[in-house]
């Protein structure tokens, strides 16, 4: 049996930060995850909050903390700090991110057409971010064959007005399919493919004077920019980058696709690879089935395993298992959300109102902000704001009560400073109350 | 039901059914390293839940009305190598590896096995050829003609990574220098011995592996039952043979029952044996019965063990002094056992060795499938970045758990691959030789 300083349950944004962080600091720390998390079916950019009317995302955040139910009542102080941290560690993967959370709350095309509100982007898709000048072309361009990503429709969504939130948008938006080299009768073209072909030199040579000569004949060279599907490479993806940038005569910029999303796989290699690193375990693979508890206190994390649990003693349980979607909430046929390895108190609206008559109004379904409650310090609650749950726990991440990540856009912000603050990465200097040095004594003596 | 029927019940859940948890999130097809090198796999997702729908319960008769029960639809099930990673990525908890051998098996269920995948199924039969002949077998194996008639007639590609035999087998050997006592588990004492389960490789190819797992095993006090065994059957299982497997999995299991009853832990050196002792028997060969139960809960690999005994404070860490660095591969089979990587944390303990996780998917050759004419460059491929990785360390050795992947690694790189138990007994032998030094030298030299 395997001891840790502390372990995390979930490879999502909050359970990698996490991590990361304890890693980073010298702590012995497992990351326990049954399968891969919403990195992979995510955009890859860091969603911070944005709302109607908040031009900003400190605004925005700001907004929501007025909210004390609201997750950023507890971590916007730890918020900007959080995200300085994280970005920093993902340049030194080299995968910048561009954008702050002083910076305006921009329109930013999707794949199917329609735009999103993005500020914090990775640097593949940070074209997009800056604001259109007067005679600025986009050009949607994608390979022909590729069954994600279809530039007629895409320019024709972007085309439409109020496509651009009403601020200006390009002047005109045009569609370019492009015929790259052995593309088109390949079996299986998925994004994954295509990022993979783009890590051969020689082939995105190619590609390049492909896609070039075709924006010349179609007459679409000029001041502008162009949206390529987001599969410019992927352990490679930074020089595949610099090529497109300095080999297309527009400037390019990457449009998530449907998952498995290219970004989001690059955004967990990099933190994983950061881990691995920094000492850190990472498995993924089965699920943590039981928590250990004596005297009140956390005291092992038991996965399940071949033969028997893999059990991993530690004091320290950061619990970032995602909300329904990841897994951290189970839903009940009794109608009931509960929480599967503590049984914690789960905040959720009675099951007569999970089948809202408009699940897509604007104030948001009832059960988007179902979770767990939790003090400043991230421990859990009751409703009545009592300790739940043994000692040693913290909750992070979209498991976080009071969060509606699809509407404030806020799952990633949420996620980062949670993971963060959970790792007690806000007092640097000062010892890990949680990770107790007795801990290791007792293992080797 | 109690939350351990439950858990036993959810673990025991058909394979095959659990295609209906599938989202087609494709999460899969991101890891599956075998369509990362090759069109001709279209991944995970299609062959696994995607094709299952489409296939009948092993048995079932046609049904009335309906067209000819088709066994499998999509051929190219053959193409996955079973390395699990897209089982261990799934977010949605489907067997996709497990569903893939499933309809390997369905797909050969009618047929005579073609005489390639029956004997590379078989590595007791050719060892029990090959080791009197050895000298003569070993000069086939490496002579280029004989290579080529064997990739002709038989199918093993010419360059495959064939292990050489040992010109006496491990049993042999064994019996020789211990006499064959300790057979039945009334003469010894569970808690001051354990059972050895050599598998074939040890015994007919590598009987260094074996002899540094009982030097190691004794140093710490542990006496070595070597009991009668046969192949574990793995081999037969990966080429879709389960009938043979069984065959082979029932007679270990009457023999090895008999010490699991009686509180004996057994121990194997190779990865593939153990996980299938633990795990195959039950799963994939639907022997779930209280034998199989009894071996597989008593099972350990080596590494498990001895970390095991380390954090119980009973292993002997005085280790000699290694300088160096030590890239480590941890094989796919291993990742399934889901229990950390025991290997790395015992090999921290030698004083200076810089033991390092790779942290890279599979290197290709997957037990037996890289040895096939048809799939070797495949399996090459798959490799690749393995083998850069390796030869970009600088390193003159590395470590790695399992028989079939040393012997690629070791042909593709030219680098030496030890099993990390071989590195262990080394390094007890370092420490020894250190200390008789001392004790040796004039004070005054
Ligand atoms: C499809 C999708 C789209 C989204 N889009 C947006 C968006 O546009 N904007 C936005 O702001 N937010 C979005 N979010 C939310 C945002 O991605 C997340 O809130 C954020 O990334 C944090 O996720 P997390 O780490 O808390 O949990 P998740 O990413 O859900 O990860 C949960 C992890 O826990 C693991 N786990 C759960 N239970 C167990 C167990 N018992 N044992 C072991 N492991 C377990 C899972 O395997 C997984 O690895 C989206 C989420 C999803 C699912």
């Amino acid at each position: 049996m395997p001891s840790a300083d502390a372990v995390v349950v979930g490879a999502g944004l909050a359970g990698l930060s996490a991590t990361l962080a304890l890693a980073e600091a010298g702590a012995r720390v497992h990351l326990l995850a049954k399968g891969h998390a919403s990195t992979h079916w995510a955009s890859g950019g860091l969603d911070v909050a944005a709302l109607p009317r908040a031009v900003t995302v400190r605004e925005a955040v700001a907004r929501l903390a007025d909210d004390a139910r609201h997750p950023y009542a507890i971590l916007s102080d730890a918020l900007p700090p959080a995200l300085e941290w994280i970005r920093g560690m993902l340049q030194h993967e080299g995968l910048p991110y561009v954008g702050t959370i002083d910076g305006p709350v921009v329109p930013v095309p999707t794949s199917i057409g329609a735009t999103r509100p993005a500020a914090i982007l990775p640097a593949a898709q940070a074209a997009a971010l800056r604001p259109w000048e007067p005679g600025e072309r986009l050009v949607v361009c994608g390979p022909g064959g590729f069954k994600d990503y279809w530039p007629h429709a895409i320019a024709r969504g972007l085309r439409r007005a109020g496509a651009w939130w009403g601020s200006a948008g390009p002047e005109r938006v045009d569609p370019l399919v492009v015929e790259l080299p052995g593309v088109r009768d390949r079996l299986n073209l998925d994004a994954i493919e295509l990022a993979r072909l783009f890590e051969e030199p020689g082939w995105r040579w190619d590609a390049f004077a492909a896609i070039r000569r075709a924006l010349i004949i179609g007459g679409l060279d000029g001041p502008g920019r162009m949206a390529l599907p987001a599969v410019l490479g992927l352990d490679d993806h930074a020089a595949v980058l610099a090529e497109a940038t300095s080999e297309l005569p527009l400037e390019p910029f990457e449009v998530p696709l449907m998952p498995p999303s290219v970004p989001g796989l690059r955004l967990y290699r990099a933190l994983r690879a950061a881990i691995v690193r920094a000492g850190g375990r990472v498995q993924i693979g089965q699920a943590v089935v039981r928590i250990g508890v004596r005297d009140g206190r956390v005291v092992e994390v038991a996965m399940e395993a071949a033969a028997r649990q893999f059990v991993v003693r530690t004091d320290m349980l950061i619990m970032a298992t995602g909300g329904i979607a990841g897994g951290g909430l189970v839903g009940h046929p009794d109608g009931t959300l509960r929480e599967p390895l503590l049984d914690l108190p789960v905040e959720a609206p009675p099951a007569m109102s999970w089948l809202a008559r408009e699940p897509l109004a604007a104030g948001g379904h009832p059960l988007e902000a179902a979770g767990i409650r939790s003090d400043a310090e991230l421990r859990p609650v009751d409703a009545s704001g009592r300790p739940a749950g043994p000692a040693g726990v913290r909750i992070c991440g979209s498991l976080l009560a009071g969060q509606r990540y699809l509407r404030e856009r806020c799952g990633d912000g949420v996620a980062v400073a949670s993971g963060w603050l959970a790792a007690g990465a806000h007092r640097p200097s000062a010892p890990r109350r949680d990770a107790p040095q007795s801990l290791a004594g007792e293992v080797a003596g | 039901m109690s939350i351990t029927e439950l858990i036993e019940a959810a673990a025991h859940e058909p394979v095959t059914s659990t295609a209906d948890g599938c989202l087609k999130c494709n999460v899969c097809n991101t890891v599956c390293p075998v369509s990362r090198v090759t069109d001709l796999f279209p991944g995970p997702k299609y062959v696994g839940p995607q094709a299952q729908r489409f296939r009948l319960a092993p048995g079932s008769p046609p049904q009335a009305g309906s067209v000819m029960p088709v066994l499998s639809p999509d051929h190219t099930v053959d193409l996955c190598s079973g390395c699990g990673f897209c089982t261990n990525a799934c977010p949605a908890g489907v067997r996709i590896a497990e569903m893939n051998s499933r309809a390997r098996a369905q797909m050969r269920a009618d047929r005579r096995p073609h005489l390639r995948d029956w004997l590379l199924g078989q590595p007791d039969l050719l060892g029990r050829v090959g080791v009197p002949l050895a000298p003569l077998a070993n000069a086939a194996l490496r002579n280029r003609a004989a290579r080529w008639v064997g990739e002709t007639l038989v199918g093993v590609h010419r360059h495959a990574p064939l292990p050489t035999f040992s010109r006496r087998s491990f049993r042999t050997r064994w019996s020789r220098s211990r006499g064959r006592r300790l057979r039945a588990p009334g003469s010894a004492d569970p808690e001051r011995s354990v059972v050895y389960f050599h598998g074939c490789a040890a015994n007919y190819y590598e009987p260094e592996v074996a002899e540094a797992a009982i030097s190691v095993l004794e140093r710490n006090g542990l006496e070595v039952i070597v009991p009668q065994q046969v192949c574990c059957g793995l081999p037969l299982i990966s080429n879709g043979l389960y009938a043979q497997a069984r065959a082979r999995a029932r007679h270990n299991l009457t023999t090895l029952a008999t010490f699991a009853r009686a509180g004996f832990r057994i121990v194997g050196t190779s990865t593939s044996c153990t996980h299938t002792l633990k795990a195959e028997y039950r799963e994939m060969l639907d022997l779930d019965d209280e034998d199989a139960r009894a071996v597989s809960g008593a099972t350990w690999d080596i590494c498990e063990l001895l970390l095991d005994l380390h954090e119980r404070d009973r292993l002997d860490t005085r280790f000699g002094r290694s300088d160096r660095h030590l890239p480590y591969h941890p094989p796919c089979q291993l990742r399934s056992h889901g229990i950390g990587l025991p290997a790395l944390d015992l090999l921290a303990l030698v004083p200076g060795l810089d033991a390092v996780d790779l942290d890279l998917d599979c290197c290709g050759v997957a037990g037996t499938y890289g040895l096939k004419r048809e799939k070797y460059d495949i399996a090459m491929a798959v490799g690749q970045p393995l083998f850069r990785k390796l030869r970009e360390s600088g390193a003159d050795e590395a470590a790695c758990d399992s028989e079939t992947c040393r012997w690629h690694i070791a042909k593709a790189t030219g680098i030496r691959v030890r099993h990390p138990v071989q590195i262990l007994a080394a390094a007890y032998v370092a420490y020894a030789a250190a200390e008789a030094e001392a004790a040796g030298a004039p004070s005054d030299g």
